[in-house]
């Protein structure tokens, strides 16, 4: 149990967040299902083009590890697997047939207490399910043969424009409750629940069998490693699992129910989305266009994810397999005569070197625009405020570049992901990516162990 | 901005891969973001970025030196009327003023500058905006009369040994404004330190009130012979008295402490540090004047706060972020530790009556060393942890 309250970090507060009501959408046409979502997987296709699928029926499968397999969220029949450079393997795309025909799992009712650890790893991977659970460091696929510490269950956001796990998790608490208790087996260590301070929905204030603890503050105080730090941090050598909120729901109806779960709560965000705010109820790896209402404007930037840590899919592209939220911005990219002496009264800035930071913060419209050219770090001084963890950000950036490892360790970084340092990035005036050097640094680090 | 832009676009491809001046792109590339923002996109997370940028923040400082730069351009005229017993006048004392100084300044930004295309060129990179200040700053820390091939040796070795062998903007260990500042102080001493140079009056000689208060004799009190050379707080603080451009006046520097305090530009810590340590040790030596200690001994802090160049290089050459150090608690140390050796040297060394060029140098040279340390206590925090487990 435990409440922080954290100061160091910053929301940005931009225009376009979700209206907090569900809003069924109809199946998509096609999903797909990419690859890169999945970190520390060697995927390969375990289907050909014109095979048909059922929901839950494998599409992908671990080369190192062939028990973990990627699900169809879709009955249907695979239209396309789209390979890029090197025959690297970019999406398999599933054309829907409407019938959501599920696959039948094994079934477990009532209270799965009898289940052993190994029965719960193997239920899971048989389901299909297994890819929900992700490990600490690298941020990767969890690996069924390691023992975690402990498990966290990630169940706040404060990414801008992030969904409320409320509105995700609003009468959810009995098959929440039996989600805790599988996931509590997987574990000799502690099953932690961390929600925000203000949380309401009683899926999560009268969750039980976890240590609950509530986090407060600024982004990224909703980030997965924020909780990990100061709840069960991780030294060389440990292993921490963390599990989205919204799947333990699908974990506990694959157990009650034996059917592999694919519908997915979407808060639709952004500028661009005007029109489309809501939390869509879709299913995962659906289209971003399918958000949208089949039309996207143009001249937009379209991300899976937040405006932070999230990605460009294209207007084209899928929401990607973790992700709850998509975030549609207006492309930037107009140049400014003599910008760097206008007073700024419409810039939006951490600093304080624009009139606008004397005025009252209000909600801004954010485009994609660079606002300078990259340059070498000089103003050292300005990350260490927006991380709330006892990292040491420019040290360990300097680590990283020179590829020192050992200092790199010494300094933290296995307790982070790029995503923590998503805030430096976008404060710092030489436009240095903080967070890609950090995630090239964990690559480096995981490829060598 | 469709006209300008396309304009741009006309000249770019004079600069083009293949075409003569292709190797002068980064010239080109430096005008175009000058008049029109970049407008590039972002490519990866995040998607959306701060306003601000390095143009910005240099830009600031530049500002933050203006009070500076006006009353260092007024006091040289202000001196060179006094000295001739000319009738004064705020206009006339304004232009000749001018007259001295921006030779200074432009021979600096122009021999300054050219080193920095000529890397940028070579090393194929965009020209770093962080000479627009280093080539301030440099200047305004010249007596008025130096001669202007003596400026342009100067910031050349601050540019080229000072800041571009060590790979440029960010990479450096020294502040290239100061190791210029200490080049042609020791190369050229006879125009850079002495009664004479410090009013554009030829055969005009005055001691500066540092040179006053440390040829004082021993025992007696250093106020008393400022007073008596002429020397009023007053005058001292708000910049009217000889001594290098922009230094002169601690009122002018506060207001551009204030500006870049409110900005945020500067760290506040080394700052305060420079003048916590500064209080602290002219105070111990405040404290210890007696009758067979040297005259310096008995200069209260204030004076010491107003006197030589000692808030200008407190405020705008040991807050430079790249040369000092990069954690709070090392910006503590740093500051203070800067503070305590401009005392010392200014006390207790006779040879150079001002100390902080030198005081900021040395920390320079020892940041690394701090943070160092600072860096090994969080790593220790981490081991500690794991073993406690």
């Amino acid at each position: 149990m435990g409440t922080f309250t954290l100061r160091k970090g910053r929301n940005i507060r931009i225009k376009g967040a979700a209206r907090k009501e569900i809003v069924q959408l109809p199946l998509p046409k096609q999903i797909g299902i990419q690859p890169s979502d999945f970190k520390g997987l060697k995927l390969r296709p375990v289907v050909k083009i014109g095979d048909r699928v059922k929901v839950g029926s494998p599409l992908l499968e671990d080369k190192i590890r062939p028990g973990i397999r990627i699900a169809s969220p879709a009955s249907g029949t695979v239209a396309a697997i789209n390979r890029g450079e090197k025959r690297a393997l970019l999406s398999v795309v599933v054309e829907t047939d409407g019938k959501q025909e599920q696959e039948a799992f094994e079934k477990i009712p009532g209270l799965p207490s009898h289940l052993s650890r190994e029965d719960v790893i193997r239920i899971l991977l048989h389901g299909n399910l297994w890819p929900v659970i992700r490990q600490r460091p690298f941020s990767k696929v969890a690996d069924p043969h390691d023992t975690p510490k402990s498990i966290f269950i990630h169940a706040m956001n404060t990414e801008p424009l992030a969904p409320d796990l409320d509105v995700i998790l609003e009468g959810q608490q009995p098959a929440f409750q039996v989600g805790l208790h599988i996931l509590k087996k997987l574990t000799d260590g502690e099953l932690h629940l961390c929600t925000s301070g203000e949380a309401k929905s009683k899926t999560l204030t009268q969750a039980s069998g976890v240590q609950k603890h509530s986090f407060s503050g600024p982004h990224p105080a909703g980030n997965v490693s924020t909780h990990i730090h100061w709840v069960d941090p991780i030294s060389k050598g440990d292993i921490v699992w963390y599990i989205e909120a919204a799947d333990v729901l699908r974990v506990a109806r694959l157990f009650l129910e034996g059917v592999h779960v694919s519908n997915r709560i979407v808060a639709v965000t952004g500028e661009g989305a005007q029109g489309h705010h809501c939390y869509a109820n879709t299913v995962i790896g659906a289209p971003v266009r399918s958000l949208l209402g089949g039309h996207i404007p143009s001249g937009m930037r379209c991300l899976s994810g937040s405006v932070l840590a999230g990605k460009d899919v294209s207007e084209e592209g899928f929401v990607r397999f973790y992700d709850a939220q998509v975030t549609i911005i207006p492309e930037g990219g107009k140049r400014e005569f003599l910008g760097w002496l206008s007073p700024g009264i419409n810039k939006y800035s951490f600093s304080r070197l624009f009139v606008s930071s004397f005025l009252r913060e209000s909600e801004r419209s954010l485009d994609s625009d660079k606002h300078g050219s990259d340059r070498a770090i000089v103003l050292n001084g300005i990350y260490d405020s927006l991380v709330p963890l006892d990292i040491m950000t420019y040290f360990l950036v300097r680590a990283v570049l020179a590829k020192d490892i050992e200092e790199a360790e010494a300094l933290g970084i296995l307790e982070c992901d790029g995503e923590d340092f998503a805030l430096c990035s976008f404060a710092c005036p030489s436009k240095t990516d903080i967070g890609s050097i950090i995630d090239d640094g964990l690559a480096l680090i995981d490829k060598d162990e | 901005m469709g006209f300008l832009e396309n304009q741009m676009k006309k000249v770019e491809t004079l600069f083009a891969k293949g075409k003569p001046l292709a190797k002068l792109y980064p010239v080109y590339e430096a005008l175009d973001t000058f008049l029109l923002t970049p407008g590039t996109k972002t490519q990866r997370a995040p998607y959306i970025r701060d306003a601000i940028d390095l143009k910005r923040v240099m830009i600031s400082v530049v500002v933050a030196l203006f009070p500076c730069i006006v009353m260092g351009i007024y006091n040289t005229g202000y001196q060179i009327q006094m000295a001739s017993a000319a009738e004064h006048s705020w206009a006339t004392a304004f232009g000749q003023g001018l007259q001295k100084v921006l030779p200074i300044i432009l021979v600096s930004y122009a021999a300054g500058g050219f080193w920095e295309v000529l890397f940028a060129v070579v090393r194929k990179h965009e020209i770093n905006e962080g000479f627009l200040v280093t080539g301030i700053l440099y200047a305004l820390v010249l007596p008025p009369t130096i001669p202007l091939w003596q400026v342009a040796v100067g910031i050349s070795f601050g540019v080229v040994i000072g800041k571009e062998i060590f790979g440029g903007t960010g990479m450096n260990v020294l502040n290239p404004a100061l190791t210029a500042r200490a080049f042609v102080f020791f190369a050229y001493p006879a125009q850079m330190s002495g009664d004479a140079v410090f009013v554009a009056v030829d055969g005009f000689t005055r001691a500066t009130p540092l040179a006053v208060a440390a040829a004082a004799q021993r025992g007696t009190s250093a106020v008393a012979a400022l007073h008596q050379a002429g020397y009023t707080f007053q005058d001292i603080f708000l910049g009217f008295i000889p001594g290098s451009i922009g230094e002169t006046s601690t009122l002018a520097c506060l207001i551009g402490l204030a500006f870049l305090l409110i900005t945020r530009v500067a760290s506040w810590r080394i700052v305060a540090g420079c003048f916590l340590g500064l209080t602290a040790m002219s105070s111990v030596f405040y404290f210890l004047h007696g009758a067979g200690t040297l005259a310096l001994f008995s200069l209260p802090p204030h004076w010491h706060i107003a006197l030589g160049g000692f808030a200008f290089g407190a405020i705008f050459m040991a807050t430079d972020p790249v040369s000092s150090s990069a954690t709070d608690l090392g910006c503590w140390i740093y500051g203070v530790m800067i503070g305590l050796l401009v005392v010392l040297i200014r006390v207790v060394n006779p040879a150079y009556p001002e100390g902080v060029m030198l005081a900021i140098l040395f920390m320079n040279i020892f940041a690394p060393l701090i943070d160092h340390f600072v860096v090994r206590r969080n790593i220790r925090r981490r081991i500690t942890r794991a073993a406690a487990k």
